[in-house]
């Protein structure tokens, strides 16, 4: 077996083994079952999660966005980098080739990601009430990430580092079910109860005013 | 007994906690514990953009204080119990079992740094209810009987005593028989009056036992408003007390006794609407969490004195003058009401027709800071000190304002905003929507 296959295999085993995990994950969050609401709602839920995954998504909505727009910014770059580092992997796995322009959208998200997830990296590090609401875990998976992002640039200039792409994203699949990367799958659900919660109270959307 | 004594006595309670109270607290921490909790227990990535976002931080800078960590704290217990990372490696996730250390953080940060006013949760930007999670938090605690001594004391009394302030029966309806000839003189009218236990009435209305305590004019003040509007209402000579400290020591017991009083006193004077007085704790209690903690819905409607007055200016059930108030006025946001509680706009509605001078302060609404009073604060006076610091992001937006006069539909928060306006100097009167919407009022209209 050729290395290159082997690392494709060890990438798919990862990715099957971290969704089996996410999912046993979800399934043992929803074994805590949900407690019955019974006071009547005064707004509706359904647009307060509208809110929550549209409007409330806008950086003056949140005051944590507003005053913090540098890492606001920095965050949605990271991620945007990390979608476009998963999509650049999943298209080597299944061997399809890119054409010029898509590669060279997939390294500039890739650099950017990775320049953004740096500078997180660094506050984290630099200011200490960062360092006091940080533990290990936090740290390692901004590296794992960032890892990724590295390779998959260079990967994107010489074929051979897409093998170290696909190793290091074995380690990051084998991680994530972990580690604080598992928010991925509970920042919907969160997003969703934030917006059932305020939605039904009538707190937001913000009602309208009477004047 | 001295309060450093009492300090140390409730240390030595927690440096004494027993195996089986450990496993107490424990198995009550993973019995409250639903889905959407362990969804955002699972969700923090410690970014940190929540940290301003709160008084005690913002006020002192102590990192104990940092929404986050505070998450932290509940979330490392919980990593330490339901995750696999937690439980083979707890250094890296920050994982914590909850031994006498975590109970002393929990305290010190939990009921000492935190007055569950839910601006962070609001703020975070992954939308997790911090404050919830905080008071699960405080659950557990209460569950082993370590509620900060007190707070217990003013949730016993209103166990014990039927209100918070442990008032007699007949100071009670002494103070309202006092009232109803202040009403008569106030209106010009003998035949107006305070009903008591009238029954199949519109309107039950509940109280802040502070009122006929300390402030028994801003009863007199709603007493008005109802007579002007010629309402269909009642006090109740047994139980009339808004307030639930439950909410705030965490004990969902003591909850759900003192709410169940308010809803049986409904059922028995055969009311429509349970009204909440000005208290803004009261109204979140009262209106979102007590049927949770009885586990049925109500059948009538819980509403705030709030919404039953701007419906009589919309009805035309009483006429306002806002030449009568001439002073330039800001309205501070109780977050138990207004964040919390959805009650946002009504109170602007009736200020700007009662006042000549109105003006927000910045930030407002469901963006307005605490002003320190709630999580049961008050109450807590062995943390009085944060409270007062706390409280500086209040004082600096009301200084801002010009405003001469402050006006808070809560009492709790009109405690606080009292020892503000002390300590920073801030000159300003404290009242209520009912006693400016009083002073406005026309009568025979």
């Amino acid at each position: 077996m050729s290395l290159a296959l082997l690392l494709r295999l060890g990438v798919v085993l990862s990715a099957i083994y971290c969704l089996i995990a996410l999912t046993i994950l979800i399934a043992r969050t929803f074994s805590f079952g949900k407690q019955p609401t019974y006071a009547k709602a005064q707004g509706s839920a359904a647009k307060g999660i509208v809110y929550a995954f549209g409007q409330g998504m806008l950086p003056w909505e949140k005051e944590s966005a507003s005053k913090h727009l540098p890492t606001f910014f920095a965050g949605i770059l990271y991620h945007a980098g990390i979608f476009a580092a998963i999509f650049f992997l999943i298209t080597t796995l299944l061997l399809i080739g890119l054409p010029d322009a898509a590669i060279r959208t997939v390294r500039l998200l890739a650099v950017v990601g990775l320049l953004s997830g740096t500078g997180l990296l660094v506050k984290r590090s630099a200011l200490p009430y960062m360092r006091f609401i940080s533990c290990l875990d936090d740290y390692i998976a901004n590296i794992l990430v960032g890892l990724l992002l590295l390779v998959t640039i260079l990967a994107t200039y010489y074929y051979v580092l897409q093998f170290a792409m696909m190793a290091v994203a074995i380690v990051l699949l084998l991680y994530i079910p972990l580690g604080k990367i598992r928010h991925c799958v509970f920042f919907f659900y969160s997003r969703i109860l934030f917006g059932t919660f305020f939605g039904r109270r009538g707190t937001l959307p913000h009602p309208s005013t009477e004047d | 007994m001295s309060e450093d004594t009492r300090k140390d006595s409730y240390e030595e309670r927690i440096s004494g906690l027993t195996s089986a109270e450990f496993a107490k607290a424990l198995q009550t921490f993973c019995d409250k514990i639903d889905i959407g909790d362990a969804a955002q227990l699972n969700s923090c990535v410690h970014c940190g953009l929540c940290a301003d976002t709160c008084h005690y931080y913002l006020a002192g800078g102590e990192s104990e204080a940092l929404p986050a960590y505070k998450l932290n704290l509940v979330s490392a217990v919980f990593k330490n119990q339901h995750t696999r990372l937690g439980r083979i490696a707890p250094a890296l996730t920050g994982a914590q079992a909850l031994d006498a250390d975590m109970i002393s953080r929990w305290v010190d940060s939990l009921y000492g740094r935190c007055s569950l006013c839910g601006r962070c949760a609001l703020n975070c930007t992954l939308g997790i209810n911090i404050s919830r999670l905080i008071r699960l938090a405080r659950t557990t605690l209460a569950s082993v009987g370590l509620v900060p001594p007190e707070l217990q004391s003013t949730v016993s009394t209103a166990v014990d005593k039927g209100n918070n302030m442990g008032i007699p029966r007949q100071e009670w309806l002494d103070t309202l028989q006092w009232l109803d000839e202040e009403l008569q003189q106030e209106v010009s009218d003998p035949a107006a009056h305070l009903p008591i236990d009238q029954s199949d009435i519109r309107l039950f209305y509940t109280v802040n036992p502070r009122e006929p305590k300390f402030f028994p004019l801003s009863l007199l003040a709603t007493a008005k408003i109802f007579y002007a509007a010629g309402e269909s209402w009642t006090f109740s000579s047994d139980y009339y007390d808004v307030t639930n400290y439950g909410l705030f020591s965490g004990d969902d017991q003591a909850s759900g006794v003192i709410s169940a009083r308010l809803r049986d006193s409904m059922h028995k004077l055969h009311a429509n609407t349970l009204v909440l007085g000005e208290c803004g704790h009261g109204y979140n209690a009262n209106r979102w969490e007590a049927p949770e903690w009885l586990a049925g819905a109500y059948g009538f409607e819980v509403k705030s004195i709030l919404e039953i007055i701007a419906d009589y200016i919309r009805q035309g059930r009483i006429k306002l003058d806002p030449s009568r108030n001439q002073k330039r006025v800001t309205l501070h946001d109780p977050c138990n009401l207004v964040r919390l509680g959805g009650i946002i706009e009504q109170q602007r509605f009736i200020l700007k027709r009662a006042v000549s001078d109105f003006v927000e302060m910045y930030p407002n609404r469901e963006q307005n800071f605490c002003c320190g009073g709630g999580g049961g604060q008050l109450s807590m006076t062995r943390f009085a000190k944060r409270r007062i610091e706390s409280g500086r992001i209040k004082a600096d937006q009301i200084r801002a304002t010009g405003a001469k006069i402050v006006v808070a539909p809560c009492h709790n928060c009109i405690d606080q905003l009292s020892e503000l306006n002390k300590e920073y100097k801030l000159g300003v009167e404290i009242k209520t929507v009912s006693e400016i919407v009083a002073d406005a009022i026309i009568i025979g209209h």
